[in-house]
């Protein structure tokens, strides 16, 4: 594997703000295909991580490097697809119909005096229908629940066709039945469209069988190569400074 | 109201303002979207400083408004991206410094007459060909650059951040866009005057968008209000010598009123 360009190539970064320490020396590669789940405590930096890695924040010291390219000097960004944790809590008053959403996808790709092409067209189509969503296309986004403005949300991202799909805790808002619905979609993105994933969540028990690796970030960062033996009810309680009880819940099981 | 075509004036002010509507209501579309609404009564306060330096040093009045209200744009924006300062209160502190900067300027120069009245509250009757003609300019040019980079400028403001990290060039666009919201602005207070132009920027797309439709038709309906204010307001204007600002910004606010009761919930 070591042969390979990783996705994401991050090396000895660390974020401060105003003195107080956020992210310290935090090292790790993200490859190609992979499914990987980000998890740690509320404050704890998993947000500022993703928010680096995408050019949102400067690292205090550190180097990020996005397709063997440095980040000042990456350009295919089309090739990162990002869904924010706000994503599902739209402005119910935006003027936007699903459509109107999911194009967006494509106006970083589009020359500025074009409309969509076919192209285009055939992209956000076929995002729309990858997540299902294909219906609502005329709906607006205010008026849809929480779980179908996910799917739309996603649907854009995947609109640029990219490599890597990048989700921070999306799950705001909405209800359980859709969150494991999500769960699947996002196991098949990652299986039958080889798109690579990388997740923050809070719900591992539910993704432990779907997930490659898990990076635990508290400060710092723990890479476990084997996410279903590797976080023991030790661990974890140390992860999140509380008494964890780890409930298995792995698919077989129900 | 044929009548009122008849006067070389009328048709002037009618070009004029309704060109000023078009390019109002669609850079008050993004401007509402980006929740930076007040950013209109702001760089109308800082045109309203070019129309006082152009006043009293003789220049065209209308081409310094442009350029101070430009510069006022910038100064908005680099303070916004630079600083950790509330956007709000940006605004606030330049719209007041503007304004007591307007004051001193034209108290000093001795202009405080009808010829500032006209530029705080607009007047039909002041449009000459020359600003007709500034308009056409600088409008056309304004209108061309929205309608090319609408597209993006609808994704940041629907998010900023993703339309970043989709490879847009935010900053650059936000710098754009209050440039052209400032070149607007500054050909509008002749017509709507600099106290009430903040109005016919965003009353026309608050009140498109209390019929919940897509971004394309909220833009059209918000056009289609300014329009009907416009012609309605300078209609009413002339028969009733009212002041055409205010009866402008009055015509709008009906609309607005009437948006809201039809779609109330």
């Amino acid at each position: 594997m070591k042969f390979k360009i990783p996705i994401f190539d991050v090396k000895n970064l660390s974020f401060s703000v105003r003195g107080q320490k956020i992210l310290s020396h935090i090292s790790l590669e993200i490859f190609s295909g992979e499914y990987v789940a980000i998890i740690g405590p509320n404050g704890g930096g998993k947000t500022t991580l993703i928010r680096m890695l995408l050019g949102l924040e400067c690292p205090s010291e550190g180097s990020i490097k996005l397709f063997g390219k440095k980040l000042s000097n990456f350009k295919s960004w089309n090739k990162i697809g990002y869904v924010p944790q706000r994503a599902s809590l739209v402005d119910a008053n935006f003027p936007a119909t699903v459509l109107d959403i999911v194009n967006m996808g494509r106006t970083a790709q589009r020359n500025f005096f074009s409309f969509l092409n076919k192209e285009d067209k055939v992209a956000v189509h076929d995002a729309m229908v990858k997540m299902d969503i294909l219906d609502l296309q005329e709906k607006m986004v205010g008026t849809l629940s929480g779980g179908q403005r996910q799917r739309v949300m996603i649907a854009r991202a995947l609109a640029s066709k990219p490599e890597i799909l990048i989700l921070d805790e999306p799950n705001t808002g909405v209800d359980i039945v859709s969150q494991r619905n999500f769960y699947a979609l996002l196991a098949k993105l990652n299986k039958e469209e080889k798109i690579t994933i990388v997740f923050i969540t809070h719900d591992i028990g539910v993704i432990a069988d779907d997930i490659g690796r898990l990076f635990t970030i508290n400060q710092k960062a723990i890479v476990c190569n084997n996410p279903k033996e590797a976080l023991s009810c030790e661990e974890m309680s140390a992860l999140y400074g509380i008494e964890a009880h780890l409930i298995h819940n792995h698919k077989h099981e129900h | 109201m044929l009548e009122m075509l008849e006067y070389e004036f009328m048709q002037r002010a009618l070009i004029a303002g309704m060109l000023i509507a078009l390019l109002a209501s669609i850079s008050g579309t993004f401007v509402v979207l980006k929740r930076y609404s007040m950013i209109s009564e702001t760089l109308a306060h800082s045109a309203l400083v070019g129309v006082a330096v152009g006043l009293v040093a003789g220049f065209n009045p209308l081409w310094i408004a442009v350029l101070v209200a430009i510069l006022s744009a910038w100064l908005i924006e680099y303070l916004r991206s630079s600083f950790s300062l509330y956007s709000d209160a940006i605004l606030a502190i330049l719209l007041s410094g503007s304004l007591a900067i307007a004051v001193i300027i034209v108290s000093l120069g001795g202009a405080f007459n009808n010829s500032l009245f006209s530029y705080l509250f607009g007047s039909i009757l002041a449009v000459s060909n020359e600003d007709v003609f500034t308009i056409l300019f600088f409008g056309t040019l304004a209108l061309a650059l929205l309608l090319v980079f609408a597209k993006e400028l609808y994704f940041i403001a629907y998010d900023e951040e993703v339309a970043k990290t989709s490879g847009i060039k935010v900053k650059f666009l936000n710098f754009l866009l209050v440039t052209v919201v400032a070149i607007i602005i500054a050909l509008s207070i002749r017509i709507v005057g600099s106290l009430l132009i903040g109005a016919l920027m965003v009353i026309p797309t608050v009140a498109a968008l209390q019929y919940r439709v897509g971004f394309l038709k909220t833009m059209f309906l918000s056009v289609a209000f300014a329009l009907l204010s416009v012609i309605s307001g300078m209609t009413l204007s002339f028969y009733f010598s009212l002041p055409s600002g205010a009866t402008i910004v009055l015509c709008v606010l009906s609309l607005f009123i009437i948006s809201l009761v039809v779609n109330k919930k």
